[in-house]
């Protein structure tokens, strides 16, 4: 596996301080008569693990494709290391795309594939021509990609169809296919809304854990509160196309979770209230100690209260 | 209906109600149209039936010379064993490179006109139009062409058969890529790959089996329709059985007509069994080679890793992929390809292009082509009505949701298949020289020929609809024949429309190829045409059958999107 992960020291390199990784600027995209993203600008430094929370249709999904090119927007600029992803086209654009690694919610592998062959798709970029069946790769690239299947725990699996797998086991393909483009960003998107609880632990620490080894730089959407909380070092709230939210996870309580909760569900009119009390949630860490049993609570009596208004 | 509607005064009631009603009753003219257009195909239809003179009578009175003409030919008889399977074999080479042909030329083609690896619109349509105009040409007049520019062999049949399912395979291949998941294609382009990348990791490993499966079908047809390029001096099976009748050999050819039927419904089975096989592979994840790999536990990235186990699956892919290889071979083989002719050919091309153009009517004049046409039509027509009167009967009781049980269901489908793998031309030549009758045999050939399709294609469509409204009529105490006439066939009314018109595109192609094997219509025109060296002649009926075929298709088009 030599060579397959980066050196985490890569994260207090010099490249740290170049300015930022993902920046977005002021993009509007509309399909047909939608709205998904409304004047969205959104910067991200190096290394940062960045959780994008909202309801189906807030426009995560949008805006994660449009930082790997696969949408383009309206109006506005997004540069991703330093390209231009929403002018770039052909073999620039391909180049940017192989060191974006995107993990998807339905996973998306090649069913009748074998698993391996799956993985070595995430190096297609790196070739010319197309590939049929395994003998078209080299030796170390397989050699990698067993490497990357061994990393999430699937390298007896290697030479499987892929539609055999479990959802968490596709999902840990759909990672290791990521790795195998020695990405330096990656984008995920919704990458557990399939797959059941213990799954979902799973796939959501070996992501992370692969994050800071390899000092990536990871985009992910979610639409859970608590395991955004949990997971993320920054949190960016969407609600219907727009940033409702920006802020660093450290240091929240289970009340600014539920705020957040509400943030990221309410109308517009209901958001100056939490607002202001939001804006001083990171410097507040006396609300820390608040028993747990009182959380889980409020969440209750808030999801309660949130049905009765439908 | 008026108990929906809020009233917000008593008196205005009538009128809120009376205005939304009528503009429900009130049809679009569109439909009016198309409906004013399918009674006017069924009366036209009818007309024909009437026109072609087919009665029991009549039929029944043909039986006599039927039993006359056996008196005289006695048994059927049979070329020796050695040439017979030398001439099966070449028969099923030439079909099968054809076939393989076809397929080949139509990847790029189904890519561009697929809406989902399309590169633009304008491609898109494009290779959707080229294809039914592949389709629109019959495979008799693009051989007739061939082995005026090729010195007699295989090769015109091949390119005359490879050609013309050019037409159906990519028009089969691209719906089978609009059909697949898109996810894990716009996954790998999401990691940077190219398009063609895209197609051969993302695409390709999706379709392939419904790909398979389409050539396997088409290859088929190919065989069944073989034999009427034998009329045309294609090698093989039915230019043998066509010397036989010629030189007034009844019991041979029609021996040689025994074979073919007997070769068709072979192949049939055959396929059908790949098929199956195929299509119906589920990974086990319990396979030798996974159990192997489990045994020996996590084995560490080492250099065996990289090559992959040779476990059950892969072993069962290499033979058959050897065994499809070998057949591939072998075919080339016996069919003894002249290369060479690929590449004097194009030195013929201008000459040859010249003695087809420009169209006329030759010594004829056009009132009498065109009535040889609406001959040919009258017999399509004919041909699809009997077809689909027999085939509601037929297909209904292969549905299993009609059948009374599953037996009759069994029964009813084996006669489907039985009938599919009768070639319809075989039977017409049968029919014809046995009943001495024209035009009558070749449209009862057609629609018994026809059965065997559209039975199925019904039968599958019944199958499919959904079976909540029969349940409730059934929970409602409706009796078996009244659940089938209120719930099944109103809701596979729409696919009969749909498969009927399917039906009469084929008939209108097979009733000109009819013709040249006495089946009365522009046929008998064309196999004469083609003999006495009247090619412009040739491309005058080429150009109208091309014009009807075009218009039908446009006609199924438009009645498919109205009754949607």
């Amino acid at each position: 596996m030599p060579g397959l992960t980066q050196p985490p020291q890569a994260i207090t390199g010099p490249a740290v301080a170049a300015g930022p990784v993902i920046a977005v600027r002021d993009i509007t995209k509309t399909f047909g008569e939608t709205t998904a993203l409304h004047d969205v600008s959104l910067t991200i430094a190096r290394g940062e693990i960045v959780v994008l929370l909202g309801l189906s249709g807030s426009g995560k999904s949008t805006l994660l494709r449009h930082l790997d090119g696969l949408d383009r927007p309206d109006t506005g600029t997004v540069t991703v290391l330093d390209a231009p992803v929403s002018r770039l086209h052909g073999r620039p654009l391909r180049a940017l795309r192989g060191q974006v690694g995107f993990v998807f919610q339905q996973f998306e592998l090649v069913g009748p594939l074998t698993v391996l062959e799956n993985v070595l798709a995430g190096a297609l970029f790196q070739m010319r021509g197309p590939r049929l069946g395994l003998w078209g790769y080299r030796r170390e690239l397989k050699l990698a990609a067993l490497g990357h299947l061994d990393r999430v725990g699937l390298l007896t699996h290697a030479y499987q169809r892929a539609d055999t797998l479990s959802g968490g086991q596709q999902q840990r393909v759909g990672i290791a296919r990521a790795l195998m483009q020695n990405p330096r960003i990656l984008l995920a998107d919704e990458p557990v809304a399939s797959l059941d609880p213990e799954s979902s632990a799973q796939v959501m620490a070996l992501i992370r854990e692969i994050a800071i080894d390899s000092g990536l730089t990871v985009v992910c959407s979610l639409h859970q509160v608590d395991l955004a909380l949990s997971w993320g070092d920054r949190i960016v709230g969407l609600r219907r196309g727009e940033v409702v939210l920006d802020t660093a996870t450290q240091g929240l309580s289970k009340q600014n979770m539920m705020e957040i909760y509400g943030r990221v569900t309410t109308s517009t009119a209901e958001l100056g209230a939490i607002d202001t009390e939001l804006g001083t949630a990171p410097d507040e860490p006396d609300e820390q100690g608040e028993p747990d049993e009182q959380g889980e609570l409020d969440l209750q009596t808030f999801s309660s209260a949130r049905d009765n208004r439908r | 209906m008026t108990l929906t509607l809020e009233r917000p005064q008593p008196g205005q009631a009538d009128a809120v109600a009376l205005t939304p009603r009528r503009s429900q009753r009130r049809a679009r003219p569109e439909k009016v149209a198309a409906g004013l257009t399918l009674g006017v195909l069924v009366t036209a239809s009818v007309v024909s039936l009437i026109s072609v003179d087919i009665s029991l009578p009549h039929i029944i009175a043909s039986w006599s010379n039927a039993t006359r003409f056996f008196d005289r030919v006695g048994v059927i008889s049979f070329p020796a064993p050695g040439e017979l399977l030398y001439l099966t074999a070449l028969t099923v080479g030439l079909v099968l490179l054809g076939t393989l042909f076809a397929a080949v030329f139509s990847v790029p083609l189904a890519w561009l006109a697929a809406a989902n690896t399309s590169p633009g619109r304008g491609w898109m349509v494009f290779a959707r139009f080229l294809g039914v105009a592949i389709r629109a040409v019959p495979d008799v007049v693009l051989a007739m062409v061939f082995v005026l520019m090729f010195s007699l062999g295989t090769l015109p049949g091949i390119l005359a058969i490879g050609i013309h399912s050019i037409g159906m395979i990519s028009k089969m291949f691209a719906d089978a890529i609009e059909q697949i998941d898109d996810g894990p294609r716009l996954a790998i382009r999401a990691a940077g790959a190219t398009r063609l990348q895209e197609f051969f990791s993302g695409v390709l490993p999706q379709v392939l089996p419904s790909w398979v499966a389409t050539v396997l079908h088409r290859n088929d047809i190919n065989l069944r329709g073989s034999v009427i390029l034998g009329y045309v001096g294609v090698a093989g099976l039915g230019l043998e059985m066509s010397y036989a009748f010629k030189s007034l050999n009844y019991s041979l050819g029609l021996g040689i007509a025994v074979v073919i039927f007997a070769l068709c419904v072979v192949m049939e089975i055959v396929s059908s069994a790949v098929r199956t096989v195929m299509l119906g592979f589920a990974p086990t994840r319990h396979g030798i080679g996974d159990r192997l790999l489990r045994r020996i536990g996590v084995i560490g990235v080492s250099a065996d890793a990289s090559r992959r186990p040779w476990a059950y699956a892969r072993i069962r892919n290499a033979v058959w992929g050897a065994l499809a290889a070998l057949i591939v071979i072998g075919s080339i083989w016996i069919c003894d390809i002249k290369w060479g002719d690929i590449l004097t050919f194009w030195s013929y091309l201008p000459e040859t292009a010249a003695k087809f153009w420009p169209p006329s009517f030759g010594s004829y004049d056009a009132p009498v082509m065109l009535a040889a046409m609406g001959e040919t039509i009258a017999i399509a027509l004919a041909a699809t009505i009997l077809t689909l009167l027999a085939s509601i009967m037929i297909g209904s009781l292969a549905a299993r949701n009609v059948a009374p049980n599953p037996r009759v269901r069994a029964g009813f489908r084996l006669v489907l298949v039985t009938i599919r793998g009768i070639p319809e031309i075989i039977l017409a030549i049968v029919l014809i020289v046995v009943t001495g009758l024209g035009t009558q045999a070749g449209t009862i050939a057609l629609a018994i020929g026809g059965i065997g399709l559209l039975g199925k294609l019904l039968a599958d469509s019944l199958e499919e609809v959904r079976p909540g409204p029969e349940q409730a009529l059934k929970a409602a105490g409706a009796t078996g024949l009244q659940v089938y006439a209120g719930a099944t066939a109103p809701q596979g009314m729409k696919a009969l429309i749909g498969h009927s018109f399917y039906m009469l595109d084929t008939n209108i192609r097979a009733a000109t190829i009819l013709g040249l094997v006495g089946g009365g219509g522009v046929g008998y025109y064309l196999l004469n045409a083609g003999q006495g060296s009247r090619y412009d002649l040739v491309t005058t009926i080429v150009l109208m059958i091309f014009v009807t075929v075009v218009m039908v298709e446009g006609l199924a088009v438009w009645m498919r999107r109205v009754f949607r």
